[in-house]
């Protein structure tokens, strides 16, 4: 297991996630499902430890996120890339410079300003932008489905082994959806990296993943494959398959 | 894990509740500051501000402020100075007045005017700034790519506002001064030669020093409470909004109960 979260307790102004238990195996595609405010997106933070725990611990490749030092926490942050929903890029700072925060500081040390900008090239690039086009421009500039990938570029530049996808595509338009859906599957067979998305869309998480699980009232429900799922007889997981199909057919019509 | 809420009580206690609750906010307060103000230092002995950071907040808490800072310092010197002057005509020498303006300027009005100016108008932007970063994760990003938030945001701030506010309060002191002087020979007819002459009759080098102690501590007090308030910004516009007025009020009164707290212990 490359990411293990063991016994995941956590509560906001109520419970949220409630001893969660579970394993992401290394070089999947993992899928994370579940309908609104049921702890997806804090399961996802727990695995760099963004959101401190109420108890249990979780794990990236043997070493814990949680009693482990801020060193052995440096280590692990290293090797994981993180994509937020709404992108979070630094407002104040050009594309050039955001993507240049992915690099860890101690390669960047070493880096000469010519090898940092090919490296930052290089990630624009992977990420389907024009780097000449964006590397100068501020966030404010870049329309939503380019701010994402910005947020993938830096996600990306620092060469990681575990990607993190919180909501990739929320807010795009069908077209831009299907563009980072095939980003996503893309970087995953050229990096060879363990990816885990957080997604409200189904049948595109379904269609990438390897293994899905969804959460529920903060506990797993299902844990298994696309298939698996699909017929799993749950009467939960049956009605949450229902309404997102239906939620999906009328963001679509209403996009036209 | 159920969540328990706390059961309601009995009448006669609910005052009770309500100082226990205020004092555990206090102490939540306290204890997030002591953290933020440690972190800082660290960040600071490991060489983790970059200077170019420092000198660009020094720009925008600074330089930036000045032309604010030149207004309030006038009007400042101005009204001390026409006040002053009506209430000793005909009943003290006139000269008096030199000291008088002096003294408010340099003792009072020159550093609690600049603090409660940079107050809203630094202080204020740093909330913001920080509470909007928060509720748009770009906080959790700077950790996500293993960067630290208090070396990058906090510490350049706080450090930039111990610089600038002294330097700020200095010219406010000096301006306001002139102002008070030539506003004096206006409305009195009380000519600079007299104004100094009373000026240096009551001078006390100290007090100079005491202004720019003061500046000082409000330099510090004002972006570790802006900055404190930031970084616990919740839920999204409104909350910024919500923070930032708090925040405002916060930094006020901390300059005014800090102003108070100056005069015991520096003036005996």
């Amino acid at each position: 297991m490359i990411i293990r979260y063991r016994d995941v307790w956590k509560a906001f102004d109520g419970p949220v996630l409630t001893g969660v238990d579970l394993g992401v195996e290394k070089g999947e595609m993992f899928g994370i499902f579940g309908p609104s405010g049921t702890g997806k997106s804090v399961l996802l933070k727990t695995t760099i430890g963004l959101i401190a725990l109420d108890r249990g611990d979780v794990e990236v490749e043997g070493e814990s996120v949680y009693y482990g030092d801020r060193k052995a926490l440096r280590r692990i942050r290293k090797k994981v890339g993180y994509v937020f929903q709404h992108a979070a890029l630094f407002d104040s700072l050009s594309v050039y410079e955001n993507v240049e925060m992915g690099v860890p500081e101690d390669e960047l040390k070493h880096l000469s300003r010519r090898e940092g900008t090919r490296k930052i090239w290089e990630a624009l690039e992977l990420a389907n932008l024009e780097p000449r086009e964006v590397l100068s421009k501020i966030p404010a500039e870049l329309s939503g489905g380019m701010k994402k990938r910005v947020g993938i570029a830096r996600a990306i530049v620092g060469r990681p082994r575990i990607l993190l996808w919180d909501e990739p595509t929320t807010g795009l338009d069908p077209v831009n959806t299907i563009a980072v859906e095939r980003l996503i599957n893309q970087l995953s067979d050229q990096l060879k990296v363990t990816s885990v998305i957080v997604t409200h869309d189904i049948e595109g998480g379904l269609a990438m993943c390897d293994r899905v699980t969804m959460l529920d009232s903060g506990r797993l429900r299902f844990v298994g494959t696309p298939e698996a799922f699909r017929q799993d007889g749950d009467q939960v997981v049956r009605a949450f398959i229902h309404r997102s199909s239906a939620e999906a057919a009328l963001a679509e019509v209403s996009h036209r | 894990m159920e969540s328990i809420s706390a059961p309601t009580p009995a009448l006669h206690l609910r005052p009770l509740a309500i100082v226990g609750r205020v004092f555990g906010g206090m102490a939540e307060h306290a204890g997030e500051i002591w953290s933020l103000l440690v972190s800082s230092a660290m960040a600071v002995a490991t060489l983790q501000v970059s200077l170019r950071s420092v000198m660009q907040q020094v720009y925008v808490m600074g330089v930036q402020s000045i032309p604010i800072v030149l207004v309030s310092a006038v009007l400042a010197g101005v009204v001390t100075s026409q006040q002053g002057g009506y209430q000793f005509q005909g009943s003290i020498p006139l000269y008096i007045l030199g000291s008088v303006v002096v003294a408010s300027v340099v003792l009072e009005l020159g550093p609690v005017l600049t603090a409660i100016v940079l107050v809203g108008r630094v202080g204020a932007r740093i909330t913001a700034e920080l509470g909007t970063m928060q509720v748009t994760e770009q906080i959790e990003a700077f950790h996500a790519v293993g960067r630290d938030p208090i070396a990058i945001l906090a510490a350049p701030r706080i450090i930039a506002g111990i610089i600038v506010v002294p330097i700020l309060v200095g010219i406010a002191d000096i301006v306001g001064i002139l102002s008070g002087m030539v506003s004096a020979q206006l409305t009195t007819g009380l000519g600079p030669e007299s104004f100094l002459y009373g000026a240096r009759l009551f001078w006390h080098s100290w007090d100079l020093f005491y202004s720019l102690m003061k500046a000082g501590a409000f330099g510090f007090a004002i972006p570790v409470i802006a900055i404190h308030m930031g970084f616990r910004t919740v839920g999204g516009a409104a909350g910024v909004g919500r923070t930032t007025t708090a925040s405002v009020m916060f930094m006020t009164l901390t300059v005014l109960i800090l102003d108070a707290f100056f005069p015991p212990l520096f003036l005996q």
